[in-house]
This record gives C-alpha cells, structure tokens and sequence, in this order.
C-alpha cells in the first residue's frame, strides 16, 4: 500500500495529528515542525484571502540542484508526500517548482505528477505570489511520505566534493564523511563558509541545506569561488527585488574585481554591509542565502582577501600568477606607445627615454606588450633583470 | 479597529490595514517606491522599511499589517541607514544625471533622492544599454531609466488584466518588457496607459502628451477637443454594454440635439481621439447616433433640472443650434424665454444650410420639440430690425442669428445673371424655392458648405457640376468622406485655382481659373499665391454658386457695434458675451463667424450661463442626467485589440442617392455598433488612478 493511501484510509484531522507526532521537521532553510508550518499556512491563506496549497521546491537560492536526486530516484514518492500535506489541509492546489536548469527533467516526474495531481512549474518560487500556500523543500514532501510508509529515517543529505548523495545521520561529524577532512583549509557547506574546525562539527551543526560538502585545499582561492558562487546566484535571481538584484551585483562585482588585481581595501567593509542587510532585506532564499555565501568568506577567510587586495597575491595561486610584465631597457625605443594604451596609466617616461612600469598599480592586463612593436615588454615568473630606477635617454642605461 | 502607534502618533485604524496606508492617511509619510495605493503591496524597494517593536529587524511597511497594539518607529538610524543602502543599490543602474530626463521635477525617484540624500560613488554604476523603445504608438519606454519598482507590471496585471507587461530577464539584466519583447500592438496591449499614470519615473512615458492643458484634459483628448466637453468615452462605455438610453444621457447632459449631432457632427472628437494612434480613430460620431437613435429618453425625458420660474424675461433672436441651446437652457434656469426665428421654422443653418439628405428635417423637429416643451415660446416668421426695442419687454436679449448671407467675391463678373451665393442657394433648396440654377453649375470653394452646394446642385438635376477651390487637395477644408463622396457622384474637384474672373456678357458662360502653383501665409497671414504660368483655362458654365463664406446679415442699423466680418463684436468670445448694448447678449456663428454646430451649442450654453448670472442665478447650467457610471477597470485581454480598425457606416451607392434627398448614411449597423465602441482605449479610466503622494505634499515636512 502506497504512503498516500495508507495516509487516505484516515480523516483529515488524524493526518494532522500523526504529522505532529511524527515530529517531521521542514528540511529546508526554516527548520520548523511540519505541523505547525501547515497550519500557518491555514491561517496565512485566511488572513491573505489566497488559495490554500501546498507548494514543494528547492530552495530558490539553491543553484546546484544536488537535493533534486530525491525527486528524480522516486518521483511518485515526493508527489505523494505533496499529495498528502494537500489531504491534511483538505486543499486541491498542489504544486511542485522544477528550477530552470532542471527543465529537461520535467518529463521523467510528469507520470508521476499527473497521478497525483500535482502541477509542475518550471521556474523560481515566486514567495509573493505562494503566499497562503505550505511551502515544502522537496526532501520534506519525500520524508512525508516514507513517514505514512513507515520507513522514515532521521538523516540529512550529503554529497561530498560531488560524490554520491547518501543520508547519513545529523550526528555524523564532517571528518567522518572523508578522509579528505583532516588538513583542509576550510569546507564550503550549504550555503556557507566554514573553516578548518568545522571537520569536528556534526551535520546538525553545520546545516548543508543543499546537501552540498565541498573541502576547500590549499589550491581553491576562496575569493574566486566567492564570485563563481555569487555570479551563479546572480544568473538564478529573478531579479525583481533590490537587494537581491542589486546587491548580488555589487558583491560579485567586488569578488571578480579582487580577483583582477583591482581590490580596494573598502571591499571588505562594503560586502559586509551589503550581505548583511540583504539577509534580511530579502523575501526569499536566493538573497537571504546567497549573501551568505559572501559574509561567511570574507569572516572566515578575511586574510586571503586582504592578500588579495592589498598584496596583490593570491594564497592558492589561482587569481593572478606570480609574473610581473618590465621593460627591458635595452630594447625599449622611448616611443611611448605603451605608456598611452597602459589602462592604468602606470607607465613612465617621456620621448626617447627608457619607459618604465610602475609594478604597485600594474594589473598586468598585457595592453603594452601588444602594443610595443621593439618586443622590450616582457612577461616573466622568471629573473628580472636589473631596470633603471629614474628616467634615463634610451642607450644610456648601464648595468 | 485596532490602535497602532507611529512614531509617537496614536492611530485609530482598520486591523490588518497596512501600516503605510494608515502612516500615510494620517499625514506621516514614510519613503515609498514600488508601493502604489492602487496596487497589491510587493515590499521589494524596501524604502518603507519599519520597526516594530518586540519584533526582530525591519520589515516594509507596505506589507506589514495592522495589529492592536503595534508600536511602530519609521525613523530610527538603523532604518534610514538601510533606506540609504537600499537607494544607493537601487540607483547603481540609473541613470545618474536627472536634468535630461524628460520626467525630470515630477520623479518620484528624483524627489526620494532628495528626502533620504543615499551616499554616492560607493559602488559600481553601470549603464543597462537597453534600446529606448520608440517604435510603439502613444507610450514611451526607456527601460534605462526603470528601477523595477515592478508598479507598472502590477497595473497592467492586476488592475487591467491586460497581462502584456512581465517581468523579463536578458542575461543578467532584469528588465519590463513584452514577451519576446514583440510590440506593444503586436503583444494586444490595450493602450489604457495605466503603466504610464503609475510609472515613478521617466520609463515609461507618453509619446504625446500636450503639456499645455490640464492633466485631465491631456489623457482625455476627445472629452477636451468636444467644443462642449461631452463625456466621450462615458457613453461610448454605455453602449459598448447595450445601455443606449444612459449613453443618450451623458450626451444630454452637455447637448440637447444629439441626434442632430449624431448625423452632422464634425466629430473634432475624433481628430483628437488617441485610438488613431493605433490603428484608426473611433467613429464617435456615429456611435453618439446610434446611441440617440436608439434612446427611449427613459433618463432624461420629463426629469433633468427644471428652476422655479424667476419671472424674469429674456428674448432669444434667431433659432439655430445657439439660440434653441440657450433658450433651452435659461428656461431650465427658470426664465420665461422667447424665442424669435425670421424663418417659418427652427433650426438656423440645421435646417436651412446643412441639406436634408444629411440631416433629415424631423429630427430638427423632433429634438426642437423638447425645447418647445420646456417651456420655451417659438415665434417663428418674425425677424427682428431693432433688438434694443425688444429691451423695453425683455430683461434680456441674445443674439443668435448666425451667418445667412453669403460672400459674393469681388471680382470680374461678379455681378452677372446666374451667379448666386451659397447661403441663398441652400434656403431656397431647402424651402422647396426656385433656386434659380441651370444645367452646368460652377461652385467655387472647397468647405462643406461648398460640397452641400454642389451636391444640391446634382440632386436638384443640374447635368455638370465642378467644384474649384483655392486650396491643393489635401488641405481642402472640407471632410475627406464628403470629397470623395461627391467625386462618386460624378461633381468634377478641382483643387488649388485661382478664379480669374466669371465671363459672359449679361448671363454667365463660364468661369476662368489659374493652376495655382504654392498658396502659402505670409507672417500676417496674409495669402501669397504663385500661379502656374500659361495655366490659364476656361470651363464652360450657365451658373456660378459662390461658396466663400458666410456673413451675419445684420446692419448697422440694428444698433449694434459690428466688427470683422460682420459680426456682433462681444466683450469676449467665450467668456463674456454682452454687446455693446447693455443687456443684449450674442453667441454663436454671429459672433466668430461660420464654425460647427457643436460650437455654436456650446457658444449658447455659455450665453444662457451667462444671462442666468446676469439675471440674478448662479450660471450653474450644468445638469446630471445619466446613472452613475462604475466604469471597470479590469479590462481584460483583447486578442488582436490593436489591429481592430474602424466600422464603416452604410452608406448607399452613389446612383441610388444622387438624384433625391433622401438619407442616404445609414450609420453604423446593430451588428457593429458594440465592436466599434469596444474599439474605445478608454483613456478615462487611467484618471481613477490614484497620483504620488510625495514627502513634499506632507505638513510635517513642509515646515522642515
């Protein structure tokens, strides 16, 4: 007998009451008992005069669709468990969010769907336009399920650096889930930032809500992951709200500007402000969440900002490589070519001088070297020779 | 009800009210963007960020609902400071320069910068390089400018129904657009310009707005370009839902021949009417007839305002469209009202000028007779030398004796046996007179009256008829439709001469015209006409009908001072009527020469408001006839909306009506009539709308 029927065979009311006792929390960001999310539904549909529903979706903020394998390994289940929170709030509106970047995948539940009744959607949750509805992550609606099946178990999910998707217990330590652990520089959990200390702290602790672990080596510069994960938010966003449009643009702007060699010291400061106000400036999970990914950093990893930023180094070796671009004063004709396509105008010298770069202010874009036909500007990780330390006419450079 | 607190102010309001509203009610304003009374509340610009107190954070107000108790602060640094960031955000992606904005001092977004004054040059500004959409009739976008306050996608989703404006993305740019960004037409926008009346700044515009005249006036250009401001798109609203008698009675309110109109209006209405913009103008003029010929007068016949008498008298001289409409009104306003007609009937130009196969004789009859049965008194066959003597029986006179005597040129020939002039002609066709005409008629104008002359002419039997004017084609005066339908019944057009003179030795043979090369206006507006060289030509005529204008006939002698044209000079053509002699009044044609009925009626309205006031009224004419009106502004999706195009009236072929007087437009047909008014964009309904409330318009700021 199926989870639906099983749940079918009792009235509304002892639906509502097993929930309760079965003490099934929401999996998604807000972690409330599922009995009291449904009957707030109950009471914000009556306030807002909208349609009672129950609405089941990723999280908007969620980009990388890991928690989707749920729905995709048994997709009768999860419309099941939709099916029955919709019978617990004796409402027909059923209705199940497929992101964008899983559209191809609406064929493979539409069986099961339309057994259930259950209207697919492809796109973001628009939180406005749900209110009135229970909003379930997908996971929850699956838990719900085996709860009437009788096979649920308390676990949360994880895959680790991209590895299977298993549900392991919230107890379980992040040092138990890979070898991998021990020595890391930090994790990148959930939608957070965690430092090397989070290998010793459980999965209830650390909450990976899109059952995402990744260990962060010495070689993953946190800043260019920052803007990878803030540029894949930006692209998800739906745009409508100010904090999220506008401040996931800036807050990527600042990461990819720090990763060019273009950092200010006011970055730091200005992200924070930002990510914090957009965490609760937001209606949804895509700002809520997404400035998370960018306050956690640069609190957890402010040092390789500020090497970023102010040393123009990159710890993990990703951003900028170690090369410098000279002049070779032996070569250069004083032409000054390079000096007017130089973007940062920190190229010295004048006619018939031996030109110099100003290595500090120097983002080695490589403009001068196409530009100088005499081949005198040289990009190297190698020995710089030894160049003049104040204007000099060209051939009278000594060593 | 529940009892809020804002700021210290103790508030009763309605529970679950939301707390902008309630702040705003009570004159407290709070920053507000996307937040639109008339719209569902979003909470997305969060400039109307609050506290409440025993509550964690700030939340918008314009979401927040009103509890018993709430203790709500809008002032606090950590709220103007996230106001700040939150505006700072928002301008990263406008333009940063407001004075070459065309919204620029009515922008809302200007007039927040200036209240909340957000930090500058922190962040990345960026340029959205969206294309300034121009391409689309009546509305402006310049999505440049759009901070996606999300208003606009609201109004035409929500309060329209229209649904043709969503949200869009183009790579990482959120954008308001059409899907597929198709045309606005294409995309069957319905052009009410909600999204327009609720955009906050210069996004999305009107592409013609005449800023010379009122708001109201601007958005409603029919309602404005009526001489009388009949209520256009109120009745063409009536009808569109079947209710004939209530359209009948929006038209009253404002005329009291709407059927006459109906049939010979020269719907200016229509010129203005934005629907052309799209695809052609409504044909207002012939849904005000159907209205009208299909009105039982179930609202107005026996009711509308009627004064107690004053025992006042006043007299009317001359009963065309402005004497019948003052009468008509004065005697509403309780005066006992004469009026005097020199012809054996009513009607002035109506019945006399305009010919009966476009305006048949008992519907001046039958509108005339409501006048009558006001109480008006109708002397008819009495012409009127003297009108101070008329002062020693009346406490009143107005003058309204139009334009009945034609223009005759000066020039070679002028004077010969069978030339006559256009408004004799007219009078006498329409009296059933011997009009004098031969076989080979020359009319020499180019208005209408010319074209009634002409078609007269050919319904009276004449064999070949050419009309000559001065003017090229296209700037004829007359309507396009009488052109063209006199060109199908065989009268030959020949634009843009000059008459040489009329030859012939004591009767007329002919005419000699010049090509006229450019007919232009020097600064004085003076003509300057270049003939063709060698252009001279002759055509052969037995009569010659000079149609070149019309004079009041009316001399010194009736002892009133008399200026350009003939005409009783006023103190003031609209806004004071009184002559020169105290207590005679004019209006109408007599005063401004030859116009339309329509001005004429309002020329008399104005004369009847003004004699009441003079008599001791208020000169408060104005009367309510119709039902109220809720005019809905969910007006849905309309396939093909912008492509519908004009219903023709049917008219008959030229030869089943060129050789009779019968009418021959028969108006719009019964199966047409709802489509064409469901063609109306409803340009009112944009004025329900609720406006901006700015931080200006509040006390507590003014005194700042």
């Amino acid at each position: 007998m199926s989870a639906l029927e099983c749940a079918m065979k009792l009235s509304r009311e002892e639906v509502l009451e097993q929930i309760k006792t079965s003490g099934l929390k929401e999996y998604g960001l807000e972690k409330e008992l599922l009995s009291e999310r449904l009957v707030r539904a109950v009471e914000e549909s009556k306030e807002e005069e909208k349609e009672l529903g129950v609405v089941a979706a990723l999280n908007n903020a969620d980009t990388t669709g890991v928690l989707l394998e749920v729905l995709l390994a048994d997709p009768q289940k999860v419309m099941e468990g939709i099916a029955i929170a919709a019978y617990a709030l004796g409402t027909e509106k059923k209705v199940l969010y497929l992101p964008e970047y899983a559209a191809d995948k609406e064929a493979a539940v539409k069986e099961a769907a339309e057994q259930a009744g259950v209207e697919v959607i492809v796109g973001l949750v628009n939180v406005r336009a749900c209110k009135g509805s229970a909003l379930l992550h997908i996971v929850t609606a699956a838990d719900l399920a085996d709860t009437f099946a009788g096979c649920c178990e308390d676990g949360v999910y994880v895959s680790v650096n991209g590895g299977e998707l298993k549900k392991v217990s919230a107890e379980t330590k992040v040092s138990e889930l890979t070898e991998d652990a021990a020595g890391a520089k930090g994790f990148c959990i959930g939608y957070e930032y965690y430092g090397p200390e989070a290998a010793e702290m459980t999965l209830e602790e650390v909450h990976p809500d899109n059952g995402v672990i990744r260990v962060l080596k010495a070689s993953d510069c946190i800043v260019s992951e920052t803007e990878k994960a803030l540029l894949a938010s930006r692209k998800q966003s739906c745009g409508k709200c100010v904090f999220c449009r506008e401040g996931l643009l800036q807050l990527q702007y600042m990461q990819k500007e720090t990763t060019e060699g273009r950092g200010k010291a006011e970055f730091l400061d200005l992200t924070k402000e930002i990510g914090e106000a957009m965490t609760y400036s937001t209606p949804c999970t895509m700002g809520q969440v997404s400035s998370k990914i960018a306050l956690s950093a640069v609190e957890k990893f402010e040092s390789e900002f500020t090497a970023h930023i102010k040393k123009k180094k990159c710890p993990a070796g990703v951003c900028f490589s170690e090369e410098v671009i000279y002049i070779d004063p032996k070569l250069c004709q004083g032409c000054g070519e390079c000096a007017d396509v130089c973007p940062k105008d920190c190229i010295e010298g004048k006619a018939k001088y031996i030109h110099m770069i100003d290595e500090f202010d120097c983002d080695q874009c490589g403009k001068c070297i196409e530009a100088c036909d005499a081949g005198a500007i040289i990009k190297t990780s190698g020995k710089v020779p030894k160049l003049p330390n104040r204007l000099t006419k060209v051939g009278r450079f000594k060593r | 009800m529940a009892v809020i607190t804002i700021d210290g102010t103790r508030l009763e309001v309605p529970e679950n009210k939301n707390v902008l509203e309630c702040a705003l009610d009570a004159g407290i304003y709070i920053p507000h963007l996307c937040h639109h009374k008339d719209l569902s509340p979003l909470g997305s610009c969060r400039m109307c960020v609050v506290e409440v107190e025993g509550q964690e954070g700030a939340t918008t107000s314009c979401t927040l609902k009103a509890k018993d108790g709430m203790v709500i602060h809008t002032k606090t640094p950590e709220l103007e400071k996230l106001r700040m960031l939150a505006l700072e955000l928002l301008l990263t992606g406008h333009p940063e320069d407001c004075s070459t904005c065309p919204k620029y001092g009515n922008c809302e977004l200007q007039t927040l910068i200036q209240y909340i004054g957000p930090k500058t040059g922190r962040l990345k500004m960026r340029t959205k390089g969206f294309r300034p959409q121009e391409d689309n009739p009546l509305i402006l976008h310049d999505m440049n400018r759009c901070v996606l306050c999300g208003r606009c996608v609201r109004a035409c989703n929500e309060l329209r129904g229209v649904k043709v404006l969503q949200y869009q993305k183009k790579e990482m740019e959120t954008y308001v657009g059409t899907l597929h960004n198709k045309l606005l037409k294409d995309a069957d926008c319905r052009f009410c310009g909600a999204c327009v009346e609720v955009c906050p700044t210069g996004t999305i515009r009107d592409k013609l707005m005449n800023s010379e005249v009122k708001k109201e006036e601007a958005v409603v250009p029919c309602r404005h370009a009526c001489p009388a401001h009949t209520d256009v798109p109120r009745y063409i609203r009536h009808v569109k839902n079947g209710e004939f008698d209530a359209a009948a009675a929006v038209i009253r309110e404002k005329v009291p021949f709407p059927k006459a109109l109906g049939y010979i209006c020269n719907h200016v209405c229509e010129l203005e009417c934005k629907r052309k913009e799209v695809s052609e103008a409504m044909s207002i003029r012939n849904i005000k007839r159907y209205a009208a010929d299909h009105d039982t007068g179930s609202y107005w016949k026996g009711k509308g305002k009627q004064l107690a008498d004053t025992g006042k008298k006043v007299c009317v001289v001359g009963a065309g469209p402005a004497g019948l409409t003052a009468a008509y009104y004065l005697r509403k306003q309780g005066h006992d009202v004469t009026l005097k007609e020199a012809l054996p009937t009513v009607g002035g130009m109506m019945a006399y000028g305009i010919p009966s196969y476009r305006l048949p004789r008992e519907i001046i009859a039958e509108e005339a007779k409501v006048i009558e049965e006001q109480g008006v008194k109708i002397e008819v066959n009495t012409k009127v030398e003297k009108p101070a003597e008329l002062l020693k029986e009346y406490d009143a006179v107005l003058m309204t004796i139009g334009g009945h005597k034609g223009v005759r040129l000066p020039m070679e020939g002028s004077e010969l046996d069978g030339v006559i002039l256009n408004a004799d002609f007219l009078r006498n066709a329409s009296m059933g007179n011997e009009t004098g005409i031969g076989k080979r008629i020359i009319v020499l104008g180019g208005g209408n009256v010319a074209f009634d002359c002409a078609r007269t002419a050919k319904r009276l039997g004449a064999e070949e008829i050419h009309l000559a004017c001065l003017e090229a084609r296209d700037v004829m005066t007359a309507d396009e439709e009488e052109i063209t339908q006199a060109q199908e019944e065989g009268i030959f057009v020949h634009p843009a001469q000059t008459f040489e003179r009329i030859t012939g030795e004591d009767h007329v043979t002919g005419v000699d015209f010049m090509n006229v090369k450019s007919f232009t206006f020097d600064e004085n507006r003076r003509a300057i006409i270049e003939k063709e060289e060698g252009s001279e030509h002759h055509i052969d005529a037995d009569t010659v009908i000079f149609a070149v204008g019309q004079r009041p006939d009316i001399t010194e002698e009736a002892g009133l001072e008399l200026g350009r044209g003939n005409s009783i000079v006023v103190k003031d053509m609209e806004k004071d009527k009184t002559t020169s002699v105290e207590g005679i009044f004019a209006a109408g044609d007599v005063i401004y020469g030859t116009k339309s009925v329509i001005m004429a009626i309002e020329s008399g309205r104005e004369a009847a408001s003004q004699i009441d006031k003079y008599l001791g009224g208020d000169g408060d004419i104005s009367e309510k006839l119709a039902p109220e009106q809720n005019a809905d502004p969910y007006i849905g999706q309309c396939p093909g909306f912008g492509y519908e195009e004009r219903k023709e009236p049917q008219i008959d072929e030229a030869e089943k009506r060129q050789d009779n007087f019968n009418l021959f437009d028969h108006g719009i047909c019964d199966s047409d009539i709802c489509a064409e008014a469901g063609r109306c964009l409803q340009c009112d309904l944009r004025l329900q709308i609720s406006g901006p409330r700015l931080w200006g318009d509040f006390t507590e700021n003014k005194e700042a």
